[in-house]
């Protein structure tokens, strides 16, 4: 039988990247295809589901390494004599993590070097989006292709208890943002923005955090930046939650805004769409390409035109009636089978030829 | 045109309007300053190198956490066989797993020591630098901004002749920079002298004379030794440091042929003290020397035939000299 197995450096029931190569196995199964996955670090839940990197067989006839960051993983994929594709999900530029967190910046510095050595290893690439995919052609990988990657967008039961709190609190205009509290996210950015909303438009607003913390030192920058903004009792940081407490979040929230420096994707743009809540983001890397036609997109994240843009959605109900119905057509396009059916059609032509 | 076409249209004029105000707002004054003032200074002061001071501490704390290793191994199984086998395993090999990941955890221990000395080592490197700094250039910024709004208009084409005349002789090439105008450039070229000219600001549209746009500094650092034969030293001994002034003179000379023509040029210092605001004053820390200072140096850098000449309005000098 065909094997085509995957390779990542971590794998995890929680994270995006996680759920996608366990998503890309079954595909790759119904395929009729040998499908497992080899890691270096197995969350407890997924160690029976999943194997140890150095068990990936020699003979296998396809090998997919799902690439986010720099790892000796990519190594093991890069010598393997099996035929080679890589699934790439970007990697955060050093400028943006370098002084935050010296061990991540290693780790993606390793990322970016092993990203150009690998171009004449790689048979196929599959990229997320059309900007990872300039980032692999620039580099000179030969065949590159766009498949967005595979995620559920939550359909929990909003929590009850989570939504009536928030109902309660709310007063003015409620922005929400959801994602790891990092540097390249602009949570900084954020906090300008929605300051300048209430000096000069919405003296009730609030801005809403939603993410575990990133690298250490900025969730305290941003809390001190917070505090001189003399935003404390206007910005709260929510940290994880579960899945239902995101959809109250989705649902309670008048806009969602993401002024993120870098992003290879953004699976939070989709969700909050998929909720019905109007969306403004700052057009940069491959933000512009996934929020496309169902949203209002910035080409200047100076916090005067981002507050003016939130003011507008929460004053404007026709232009926010209009951004949620755009919203939800554009997250239909994201949708499971959809790229289910992609990855599908990609794999069975691929091993089909060889 | 279909719906989608249409929001998307409709979202880029919303997204126009919206810029078009607040662009004519922020023109028109309507936003308070204090609010512009204060989010610039804040937003700014905060957000870079905050924790740089601690990313390598952080980074070490990190790894010695990580280098912690914990020798129960998980058990989780699917079932409860499963997991009572990998329960007595465990046990059985407890010693085994106890003693392999003490020696991990002390080898983590002994690579971190040698970590946490070479980050003392640099938080001390780092004070000495920001104190060393503090002493040399308290805030560049400022002084650059100041000198983007400096015009000071020149008075080079009044040299032209005197310097086509010291040049006449140079065959080969005559390097002039800090250009501040092109005009010098073809003037010379024009008198048949081999010039050409470095400038350190952004390339203009179109160049028709021979212009490298690259700071003077990084171009000398690029020549070979004794590559010149001749020079014309300007800009820099308007605004420079002393040091910035005199590093470039000694580089010059140093890059040029002996017998090489040499020329400064420099706004009279009492000119600048005229023009200055009292901000620029205070705060720039250039002073163009006067030019028996620029006599005394080429003097004693061994030129000869060292020569002043003033512009007509006294705002400029030239100076001319042979090395020798």
């Amino acid at each position: 039988m065909t094997s085509v197995h995957q390779l990542v450096p971590t794998i995890s029931p929680r994270d995006a990247v996680g759920n996608h190569t366990l998503a890309l196995r079954e595909v790759i199964r119904e395929l009729g295809f040998e499908s497992e996955i080899f890691s270096m670090f197995r969350h407890p839940d997924l160690m029976s589901d999943t194997h140890y990197v150095d068990r990936l067989p020699r003979d296998a006839d396809v090998v997919i390494y799902q690439f986010s960051i720099g790892s000796p993983v990519a190594e093991r994929w890069a010598q393997h004599p099996a035929i080679k594709i890589m699934n790439y999900h970007n990697i955060t530029p050093i400028s943006l993590v370098g002084k935050w967190d010296g061990l991540l910046a290693a780790e993606v510095q390793l990322g970016r070097d092993q990203m150009a050595r690998y171009a004449k290893h790689c048979r196929h690439a599959i990229c997320d989006s059309d900007f990872n995919k300039s980032e692999l052609d620039e580099l000179g990988y030969t065949s590159t292709e766009t498949i967005p990657v595979m995620f559920d967008v939550t359909n929990a039961t909003p929590d009850s208890s989570v939504l009536s709190k928030l109902e309660r609190k709310r007063r003015g205009t409620q922005v929400l943002f959801v994602g790891r509290v990092a540097p390249n996210k602009a949570h900084h950015d954020l906090v300008a923005a929605v300051r300048t909303l209430r000096e000069l438009h919405d003296d009730e607003a609030h801005l809403h955090f939603v993410g575990t913390d990133g690298p250490p030192g900025y969730r305290k920058v941003v809390e001190t930046i917070v505090t001189h903004a003399g935003m404390r009792d206007h910005v709260t940081f929510h940290g994880s939650v579960s899945q239902e407490e995101l959809v109250a979040h989705y649902l309670s929230a008048d806009v969602f805004c993401c002024l993120s420096d870098h992003e290879g994707f953004c699976v939070p743009v989709i969700e909050a769409m998929h909720h019905g809540l109007p969306v403004v983001a700052f057009d940069c890397t491959a933000v512009g390409e996934t929020v496309g036609d169902g949203g209002l997109l910035l080409k200047d994240k100076n916090p005067l035109i981002v507050a003016s843009a939130l003011h507008r959605v929460g004053s404007d109900s026709r232009l926010a009636q209009r951004l949620r119905v755009a919203g939800r057509h554009r997250a239909d396009s994201f949708e499971r089978s959809i790229t289910r059916n992609r990855f599908s059609q990609y794999f069975s032509t691929l091993v089909g030829s060889l | 045109m279909s719906d989608s076409e249409s929001d998307a249209n409709y979202f880029k004029e919303v997204v126009a309007e919206i810029e078009a105000e607040a662009q004519r707002r922020s023109s028109s004054g309507e936003y308070p300053r204090a609010l512009l003032r204060s989010l610039d200074e804040e937003f700014r002061r905060w957000i870079p190198d905050a924790s740089l001071e601690n990313g390598v501490e952080d980074t070490i704390r990190s790894i010695e956490a990580a280098a912690y290793v914990d020798p129960a191994v998980p058990i989780s199984s699917r079932s409860s066989l499963g997991r009572c086998v990998k329960w007595i395993v465990r046990r059985l090999t407890y010693f085994y797993h106890r003693h392999v990941t003490q020696q991990i955890t002390a080898l983590g221990i002994h690579v971190t020591r040698p970590l946490r000395l070479l980050d003392a080592n640099l938080k001390s490197v780092n004070r000495r630098l920001a104190a060393l700094e503090d002493r040399l250039d308290v805030d560049a910024t400022a002084r650059s901004e100041l000198l983007v709004g400096l015009a000071i208009s020149s008075s080079f084409h009044e040299f032209v002749e005197s310097l086509g005349q010291h040049f006449g002789q140079v065959s080969g090439r005559v390097l002039i920079g800090d250009l501040a105008n092109v005009e010098l450039v073809r003037g010379l070229r024009s008198a048949g002298v081999d010039a050409y000219g470095v400038a350190s600001g952004s390339a203009p549209a179109q160049d028709a004379v021979d212009v490298r746009h690259e700071h003077l500094f990084d171009h000398l650092g690029d020549l070979e030794n004794e590559s010149l034969d001749g020079f014309i030293l300007c800009g820099i001994p308007d605004y420079g440091s002393v040091n910035e002034q005199l590093r470039a003179l000694r580089l010059l000379l140093l890059r040029s042929k002996p017998g090489a023509a040499v020329a400064v040029i420099v706004l009279h210092p009492e000119t600048l003290a005229k023009r200055l605001s009292p901000v620029a004053t205070d705060l720039l820390h250039g002073r163009p020397l006067h030019p028996e200072t620029w006599d005394y140096l080429l003097a004693r850098e061994g030129a000869s035939n060292i020569s002043v000449v003033e512009s007509s309005e006294s705002s400029h000098c030239l100076i001319t000299a042979k090395f020798l």
